[in-house]
C-alpha cells in the first residue's frame, strides 16, 4: 500500500477538540438564537406588567378602565372611547381600549368574509378540475400574490379603491351581486353547448377563459347599475343608504379595508386549503367516484370531511395574518377608533393605533405602556391561533398517512 | 405532492357550486392582473410625455394640459373632465375641472411647452422670449433653440455644484457640527462655500418670458428650470428617449417638493442597503439555529415544540417586531450606548433613536423564522447516506456538516435569505417605529469615516409611498409619482420571488438526480 | 490472541483460526433500539485478510451487526449496548479510542452508492484531506491508487473532474470502495455492496472484493446465498439477532450443523 495514512495522534486531537468546541458553538448559538427569537413575547409581558402595580413613575390601570365604558367629562352617558393624547386643555387622555379591539377584529372579519370563499373555491376548483399544467402555474402565481408589500396594497386601496367606490357605490354593489349569476350563467351555456367547444374550453382551463367572460360582466354591470340605481334608490345609493337604513357612508371604511385585505390574505388561505383537499390519499376519491358520484359531491362527501380540520387551520391562519396586517389597514381604513357595526363607517386597529402612536408616547408612560399591551395581544392571539393550526395540521398529516397506509 | 382527479370522466354535470369554484379562480386571478396593470400602466405612464391639449372653452377661454380622469356631473347627465394645466404660481393651483360640454374645441398646437421647475412644479403654456443677462434677446422661432442650449449649460453648472456639495462641503459641515473641526478644516469649508457661490454665479443668469394659454405672462429664471420639453413636436421616437431619460431620472434622483416630484434614488439606496445588511445579519445566525435544530439537539418532544414555535413566529405581526425594535434595541441597547459612549453628544440621541443598524437588526429578527424554515427544509432533504458516506470516511461531525451537508443545503439557505429579502423589502410598518425617514436625502454610505453610518435614518421605498400618499399636501399631483414608486417595489419583489422559486425549482431538479 | 469461546449460541462451530489472527473481535456483544433489542448474546471472530459473510432473513440484526463495527449507531441516540468490540485487541468503545479514527480504520460502502455532489477526484480525495494538509502530488498518487485498486482508474481517468453523480450505477459503487480504501483502512464493511447493481456491475464488485482480501479484511453483509457462497471465506448465519452458525463458507453451505441454517440455505425458511 503506498501511503498507509495512519493520522499523526497531534492532528487527531485537534481535529477532536475542533469538533467539540464547534459543537459546542452550534449548540450554544442555535440555542441562544432561538431564545432571542422567543424573548418577543416575554419582552412584551414583561414591560405591560407595571400596568397592574402602582408604581412610581406610572400610576396604575385597573382593567376595569380598559374594558368598560367610562364616564367622561363632556359626554352625557358613560362611553368607550380611545383619545391618547386630547387637545390642549381636553382633560386627561382616555385609554378605552375596547375600540381598538372591535376595529381590528372588524377587519380581520370583513377581510375573511371576502378572502374565505374566494380561497376555498379556488383551492376546490385547482384540487378538482384544473389541469395539472394550469395548476402547477397557478401555484407561484398565487405566491407572487401573496409577497405583494402591504403598503403597495394599501395604497391602492386607500387611494385608488376608495375614491373610485366613492363615486361608483352603485357599480360596485351591482358587480358584487352579479359576479355569482354571471358565473353559473357561462357554466349553463357551458354544459348547454357541447362537444367541440368542451375540447375548445376544456373544464380544467375554466380559470382562464372565464377571465374574458368577467368582462363581460363588467360591461353588463355597468350598463345596470346607473338604471337600478335609478329604479329602486331614488338615484343615489348612497343617500338611499343613509335615509333608509341609517348607515353613513365614509370614504375610508371596513369593507375596503376587507377587500384590500381580504386580497392579501386569500393567497396563503387557498395554499394551505389546496395542500390540504390534494392530500386526501388517492383510495378514497376513486373509491367514491367509482360509485357514481360527481367530482363535487365527492369533495362534498369524502374530501372535505377528511380535509375538513386542514381547510379550519388554513382559515385560521388568515384569521392571524389578518389581525395583525398593520399597512393595509393604516392606509384604507381611516382610522376612527368608532365602535359601529356600519361596515360603511371607518375604523382603527390595534397594529395600525401602534404604528401611528407608538413613536410619540413617552417610553415608560401609561400610553405607550397600552400599546405594548396591544402588541401583547397581537402577539398572543397569532401564536395561539397558528399554535393551533400547526397542531391541527400535523394531526391531519399523521391521519391520511393511516388512511394511505389502509388501502 | 400527490394528486387525484384526472378520471376521464365528463365534468357537465358538475353543478353550480363547481363553477363558482371556478369563478373565484378566475376573480382572483383578474384581480390580481388588474392590480398589476395597474400600477404598470400608471406608473409607466407617467414618465410618458404625452401631447398637451389645448382646449378651448365656450367662453373664448383657453386651458392647456393633460386629462387625468372624467367624472359624472352630480345630479345631472353630464360629465366634467379634469385637466392638470401646471402653472402653479400664475393659477394658484394645478388642475382644473371644465364640464365637457363647455368645451368647443380640442387642439394640439406644437408650440406648447413644458417646463418642469424646482419651484411651483410644471409651467405649460408657450414660451416668448429667452432674455441673457448680457441684454440679448431670443424671440419667436430662435428661443426655443436658444432654451435647449443655454439649459444644458446650467444643468452642467448645476452637476459641478451637486457634486461639491456632496463630496466637499457635506462631510465637513457634519464634522462642524460635530464639533470635530480642525482650523483647517473651517478653511476648506470657506473656500468650497466660495467655489459653490462662484459656480452659482456663472450659471447663466437668463430669464424665461412665458406666457400661459390664459394669456398671463410670467417672467422665469432659467436657473429654476429642471427639464424643459415640447410634446406636440416630438415624434414617438423622441418621446421614448424622453421615456427612458424620465425613468432613468427617477431611478438616479432625490425628491423634490416634499416628496411629490422628483426621483427615488436615496429610497432605492436606503432599502437596498438596510435589506443588505439585514442578510448580514440574518443568514449566519438563521443557518447556525437550523442546524443545531436539525443536526446537533437531541430530537425530542422539546425540539419538536421549538419547531413549531419557530415556525409560528414567521406569522407574529411585523409591526409586534416593531415594538420589540423600539423597546429593546432603541429604548433599550441604544439609550445604554448612548449613555456610555456618546454622552458628550446627549440630550440628542445617536443609538437612542431610529436608525439604520435597528432597523436591519430588527427586520433580520423578522425573517429569520423564513430562513430557519427554509434551511432546515434544505437540511432535512440531504439524504442521511450522505452523512453516513462521510462519517464512514473518518469525518468528525463538524467535518460532516462542514464538507457535505452544508454545500448540499447552500441553495436552500439561499432559497430562505432571498425570501426574507422579499419579505423585508416590503415590510413597512416596524421601520415606521425603528428608523425609517421622510426626508433624508444624503445615503447612510459615504466617503466620511466610519463610511457607514450605522446610526444614520434613511429612506425606504415603501415608507415613501405611505408618506407621499398620506403625509404630502396635494395627492393628487403626487399620485403618478406613488405609482412609479410603488411599481418599482413590486417588480424588486416579484424579481426575487421569482428568483426563490427557480431555486426551488432547480434544487427539487437536482436533488432528482441522485442515484436512488 | 485469546483462545476461541465457544457460546451455545455458535453451537459449537469450531474454526480453525490457527493460519489466520483475528481482525475483529466481538465478545458477548448485545444491542438494543430503544426497547426492542436489535442484538444479543453476539460472539465472533473475523479472521484477518479474509472475506467474512452476514447472511440471514431480513431484519436479523445483520446490518445492524455491520454498523456497530465502525460505531455508525453513535448518531441514534436511542441505542444502547452491551458487550464489547475489539480491532486489533483494542476496545473500540474505550474512551481513548477515537470514532472519527476508528471510522478511518474500519471502512464501511452502502447498500446504495453515496458519491457526494463533487467531482470524481474530490470524492476520493475527501478522506485524505480530513488527515491534514498533503502535497498535491501526494494526493494525485494516492487517488490514482486507490482507484486502481477499485478497477475504476481505466474508465475514469480522462473525466477526474467530472461530476461523480454522472458515473452509472456500478461505477459509482466502485468509487466509493476507492475514496474508502483511499484513506488506508484496516478493515472494510460491505452493506449488501452489489443489491442496487445490475448483475455485470455485480460480478465486477464480487471480482474487486475477492482482489481487495491480500491487503484487507472484508466484512460482507448480503442477501445473495450465492454471492455469499462465490467471495466469502467464512459465513455467519444470523437470525432474530443471535449468530446461529458460524464456519468456513464452503462446509456450512454444503454441510450445514443445524437444520435452521439448512432450512435458510435451502430456502425452505418460512
Amino acid at each position: 500500500m503506498p501511503h498507509s495514512s495512519s493520522t499523526p495522534p497531534l492532528r487527531r486531537s485537534v481535529r477532536q477538540t475542533r469538533d467539540r468546541l464547534a459543537t459546542a458553538l452550534i449548540t450554544a448559538g442555535g440555542i441562544g438564537v432561538i431564545v432571542a427569537v422567543m424573548a418577543i413575547g416575554i419582552f412584551l409581558a414583561v414591560e405591560v406588567l407595571p400596568l397592574f402595580w402602582s408604581s412610581a413613575d406610572t400610576p396604575r390601570i385597573d382593567l376595569q378602565a380598559l374594558w368598560l365604558p367610562q364616564p367622561y367629562t363632556g359626554l352625557e352617558a358613560p362611553a368607550h372611547r380611545w383619545q391618547p393624547a386630547l387637545p390642549e386643555g381636553g382633560g386627561e387622555p382616555r385609554f378605552g381600549m375596547l375600540p381598538l379591539v372591535w376595529g381590528t377584529l372588524e377587519a380581520a372579519a370583513w377581510s375573511l368574509v371576502i378572502a374565505v370563499p374566494l380561497a376555498l373555491g379556488a383551492a376546490a376548483h385547482s384540487a378538482l378540475f384544473m389541469s395539472p399544467r394550469l395548476r402547477a402555474r397557478l401555484r407561484p402565481t398565487l405566491e407572487l400574490m401573496e409577497a405583494m408589500p402591504g403598503v403597495v396594497i394599501g395604497f391602492v386601496a386607500g387611494l385608488v379603491l376608495a375614491p373610485w367606490l366613492d363615486n361608483h357605490l352603485a357599480l360596485g354593489a351591482v358587480l358584487l351581486i352579479l359576479l355569482p349569476p354571471g358565473v353559473l350563467l357561462a357554466g349553463g351555456l357551458w354544459s348547454r353547448l357541447g362537444g367541440r367547444l368542451h375540447r375548445r374550453l376544456p373544464m380544467g382551463w375554466a380559470a382562464v377563459w372565464l377571465m374574458p367572460w368577467l368582462l363581460v360582466i363588467w360591461g353588463l354591470a355597468v350598463w345596470l347599475a346607473p338604471l337600478l340605481e335609478a329604479w329602486w334608490f331614488g338615484g343615489s345609493l348612497r343617500t338611499w343608504l343613509e335615509v333608509h337604513l341609517g348607515l353613513a357612508y365614509a370614504n375610508r371604511n371596513a369593507i375596503i379595508v376587507g377587500m384590500a385585505m381580504g386580497f392579501a390574505v386569500m393567497p396563503s388561505i387557498y395554499a394551505l386549503a389546496e395542500d390540504a383537499l390534494s392530500g386526501v390519499p388517492g383510495n378514497l376519491v376513486e373509491g367514491a367516484e367509482a360509485l357514481g358520484a360527481t367530482r363535487w359531491q365527492t369533495l362534498w362527501k369524502v374530501v372535505l370531511p377528511a380535509a375538513g380540520p386542514g381547510v379550519l387551520s388554513a382559515v385560521m391562519i388568515g384569521a392571524g395574518r389578518a389581525v395583525g396586517e398593520t399597512m393595509i389597514v393604516l392606509m384604507a381604513s381611516g382610522n376612527t377608533a368608532l365602535m359601529t357595526a356600519n361596515p360603511l363607517d371607518g375604523l382603527r386597529s390595534m397594529a395600525a393605533s401602534i404604528a401611528i402612536e407608538l413613536p410619540e408616547a413617552a417610553p415608560g408612560g401609561t400610553h405607550y405602556r397600552l400599546l405594548l399591551l396591544a402588541a401583547l395581544l397581537l402577539f398572543a392571539f397569532t401564536f395561539c391561533v397558528n399554535t393551533l393550526a400547526e397542531v391541527v395540521r400535523a394531526r391531519l398529516r399523521r391521519r391520511y398517512r393511516r388512511m394511505e397506509g389502509l388501502a | 405532492m400527490h394528486h387525484w382527479q384526472r378520471s376521464k370522466r365528463k365534468s357537465a354535470g358538475e353543478g353550480p357550486w363547481a363553477w363558482l369554484a371556478a369563478g373565484s379562480v378566475a376573480t382572483s386571478l383578474a384581480l390580481l392582473a388588474l392590480l398589476l396593470g395597474l400600477l404598470a400602466v400608471r406608473g409607466l405612464g407617467h414618465f410618458w410625455p404625452a401631447d398637451v391639449a389645448l382646449v378651448t372653452l365656450d367662453d373664448g377661454r383657453q386651458l392647456a394640459g393633460r386629462a387625468v380622469k372624467e367624472a359624472p356631473l352630480p345630479g345631472r347627465e353630464a360629465r366634467e373632465r379634469l385637466y392638470r394645466d401646471g402653472n402653479r404660481d400664475v393659477d394658484g393651483d394645478i388642475w382644473e375641472w371644465v364640464a365637457l360640454e363647455r368645451i368647443q374645441d380640442i387642439a394640439h398646437p406644437e408650440d406648447l411647452v413644458v417646463l418642469e421647475r424646482r419651484r411651483w412644479g410644471e409651467f405649460i403654456g408657450r414660451l416668448v422670449a429667452i432674455e441673457t443677462a448680457s441684454g440679448e434677446r431670443f424671440s419667436g422661432d430662435a428661443a426655443w433653440p436658444a432654451l435647449k442650449e443655454r439649459l444644458a449649460v446650467v444643468e452642467d453648472g448645476r452637476r459641478q455644484i451637486a457634486q461639491l456639495r456632496e463630496e466637499t462641503i457635506q462631510p465637513l459641515v457634519r464634522r462642524v457640527e460635530a464639533g470635530q473641526a480642525s482650523a483647517e478644516d473651517r478653511a476648506a469649508l470657506a473656500s468650497a462655500q466660495s467655489q459653490v457661490n462662484a459656480r452659482q454665479a456663472a450659471l447663466p443668469d437668463d430669464t424665461l418670458v412665458l406666457e400661459s394659454v390664459g394669456g398671463r405672462s410670467l417672467r422665469q429664471p432659467l436657473t429654476d428650470v429642471v427639464r424643459a420639453l415640447q410634446p406636440n413636436a416630438m415624434g414617438p421616437v423622441d418621446k421614448l428617449a424622453t421615456w427612458g431619460q424620465g425613468v432613468w431620472r427617477f431611478l438616479s434622483e432625490g425628491p423634490r417638493a416634499a416628496n411629490t416630484a422628483g426621483g427615488v434614488w436615496p429610497a432605492i439606496f436606503g432599502t437596498v442597503l438596510m435589506v443588505v445588511l439585514m442578510s448580514i445579519f440574518v443568514m449566519p445566525f438563521g443557518v447556525l439555529a437550523a442546524v443545531y435544530l436539525n443536526e446537533v439537539a437531541h430530537q425530542g418532544r422539546l425540539i419538536r415544540w421549538v419547531r413549531i414555535g419557530v415556525r409560528n413566529l414567521a406569522g407574529v405581526p411585523s409591526i409586534v417586531y416593531g415594538v420589540f425594535g423600539l423597546g429593546v434595541f432603541v429604548y433599550g441597547i441604544g439609550g445604554h450606548l448612548d449613555d456610555w459612549f456618546f454622552a458628550s453628544r446627549l440630550p440628542s440621541p445617536t443609538f437612542g433613536t431610529g436608525g439604520l443598524l435597528w432597523a436591519s437588526l430588527t427586520l433580520a429578527l423578522l425573517t429569520l423564522p423564513v430562513v430557519i424554515v427554509a434551511t432546515e427544509e434544505g437540511l432535512a432533504r440531504i439524504p442521511e447516506s450522505q452523512r453516513e458516506g462521510a462519517l464512514a470516511l473518518g469525518a468528525t461531525r463538524t467535518e460532516m456538516l462542514w464538507r457535505v451537508v452544508l454545500p448540499m443545503a447552500m441553495p436552500a439557505m439561499l432559497t430562505g435569505v432571498i425570501l426574507a429579502v422579499a419579505r423585508a423589502a416590503g415590510e413597512v410598518a416596524p421601520l415606521m417605529l425603528v428608523g425609517v425617514a421622510k426626508m433624508a436625502p444624503q445615503v447612510p454610505l459615504d466617503g466620511e469615516f466610519p463610511f457607514l453610518h450605522l446610526d444614520r435614518k434613511f429612506m425606504h421605498l415603501g415608507y415613501h409611498i405611505f408618506d407621499a400618499a398620506f403625509r404630502s399636501g396635494d395627492v393628487q399631483a403626487a399620485m403618478p409619482l406613488i405609482y412609479a414608486t410603488a411599481l418599482l417595489l413590486v417588480v424588486v419583489i416579484l424579481v426575487l420571488n421569482l428568483t426563490a422559486i427557480f431555486l426551488r425549482h432547480y434544487l427539487r431538479g437536482r436533488h432528482g438526480t441522485l442515484p436512488h | 490472541m485469546t483462545v476461541m469461546q465457544h457460546t451455545p449460541s455458535t453451537s459449537g462451530a469450531l474454526i480453525d483460526f490457527s493460519a489466520h489472527a483475528s481482525s475483529l473481535e466481538v465478545r458477548d456483544f448485545a444491542l438494543r433500539y430503544g426497547d426492542k433489542p436489535a442484538l444479543s448474546n453476539l460472539t465472533l471472530r473475523v479472521p484477518r485478510h479474509r472475506v467474512t459473510a452476514f447472511i440471514g432473513p431480513s431484519g436479523c440484526g445483520k446490518s445492524t451487526l455491520l454498523r456497530a463495527l465502525n460505531r455508525l449507531h453513535d448518531l441514534n441516540e436511542s441505542v444502547s449496548r452491551e458487550g464489547s468490540i475489539h480491532l486489533e485487541g483494542q476496545d473500540i468503545h474505550a474512551p481513548e479510542m477515537m470514532v472519527a479514527e476508528l471510522r478511518r480504520r474500519v471502512g464501511m460502502v452502502f447498500q446504495v452508492p453515496n458519491p457526494f455532489p463533487m467531482s470524481i477526484y474530490d470524492n476520493v480525495a475527501f478522506g485524505l484531506r480530513l488527515q491534514g494538509r498533503m502535497p498535491k502530488r501526494r494526493v494525485d498518487d494516492v487517488v490514482e491508487w486507490a482507484l486502481r485498486s477499485a478497477a475504476l482508474w481505466d474508465e475514469v481517468k480522462d473525466r477526474l473532474r467530472a461530476s461523480a453523480w454522472s458515473l452509472s450505477g456500478g461505477q459509482q459503487q466502485r468509487l466509493v470502495i476507492a475514496r474508502t480504501l483511499a484513506v488506508g483502512p484496516e478493515v472494510l464493511l460491505l452493506d449488501e455492496p452489489a443489491s442496487a447493481l445490475d448483475p455485470i456491475s455485480s460480478l465486477k464488485v464480487e471480482e474487486l472484493i475477492r482482489n481487495l482480501k491480500s491487503t484487507l479484511t472484508l466484512v460482507l453483509v448480503t442477501h445473495n446465498m450465492q454471492q455469499a457462497a462465490r467471495v466469502s471465506d467464512y459465513t455467519a448465519f444470523l437470525q432474530d439477532g443471535e449468530l446461529v452458525e458460524y464456519g468456513p463458507t464452503d462446509t456450512l453451505f454444503t454441510n450445514p450443523r443445524l437444520a435452521r441454517t439448512e432450512n435458510y440455505i435451502t430456502g425452505r425458511m418460512a
